[in-house]
């Protein structure tokens, strides 16, 4: 066995020897991959596991590095810019990431990928031709 | 300032080339002629072919404490890098029926599973899914 794997092991001792709050941060994460395009907030998740939602967002944050809020930002721009390269409209593209306001998820896409949605789909579309 | 380059060590930029593009599925991005033979080359992924880009480096070559270093990590197993994947099992099955080596097979470490494979060029690199 090697030095890394002997670390691996050490450190699956300690970090992740609650398997209970491994399963339930990856439900929450599967749970926002699947519905990051629908209404949700840290009640929304803690009714999905039944947890308190301050020990939902301490478990993410431990387990994940992120807020469950800053992960579903992620999601969204993500999956915005594929929308975008893929010729969806700004709007429809907001909504369809389950932004609810045009102005908030320009502001945001702005702050996170360095260009307003139409700029950065202008900028693939021309790419791509 | 902008994180676009990221470098791994190789002690043959030729055979990285091949193994990272015929095996890995990497792309090319530059390839372009220094002195001495060594070259400038730079590899993106088919899903991010504008994300940062992969420099196959031929220090250890030219610098022995990179050799010295590199072969450290080596024997001790530790990656010198990682990338994401989407399926660490299915990656893994991919990657061994095309010959490539592995260190650790998939194992689930909490909120991720990874595997680490040997790049033939004097690296483990590791793969990493997230859960």
């Amino acid at each position: 066995m090697t030095f890394y794997e002997q670390e691996l092991e050490r450190i699956k001792g300690i970090v992740y020897s609650n398997q209970g709050q491994v399963d339930t941060v990856i439900a929450i994460r599967n749970y926002i991959e699947n519905n990051y395009d629908t209404e949700l907030n840290l009640q929304v998740l803690s009714h999905f596991r039944f947890v308190s939602k301050y020990h939902l967002l301490r478990l993410f944050k431990k387990y994940y590095g992120q807020t469950p809020k800053q992960y579903l930002v992620d999601k969204r721009i993500e999956k915005a810019k594929e929308h975008l390269r893929n010729g969806m409209k700004v709007t429809e593209t907001c909504f369809a990431v389950g932004f609810k306001s045009l102005g908030s998820f320009s502001t945001l896409f702005k702050t996170k990928t360095g260009k307003s949605p139409t700029e950065y789909q202008k900028e693939q579309l021309s790419r791509s031709k | 300032m902008r994180v676009t380059i990221m470098s791994i060590p190789v002690r043959d930029q030729e055979k990285a080339f091949q193994f990272y593009t015929k095996k890995l599925g990497f792309l090319k991005k530059v390839d372009m002629p220094l002195e001495g033979g060594n070259r400038w080359l730079t590899l993106v992924s088919p899903e991010a072919q504008d994300g940062p880009e992969l420099l196959l480096e031929p220090a250890p070559i030219h610098f022995e404490p990179c050799k010295v270093f590199q072969d450290a990590l080596m024997q001790a197993g530790i990656p010198w890098t990682g990338f994401e994947v989407d399926d660490v099992q299915g990656e893994y099955d991919r990657l061994t029926e095309l010959g490539v080596e592995f260190s650790v097979k998939p194992t689930a470490m909490g909120t991720v599973k990874i595997a680490v494979l040997n790049d033939t060029c004097g690296n483990n690199i590791q793969l990493m899914e997230i859960l």
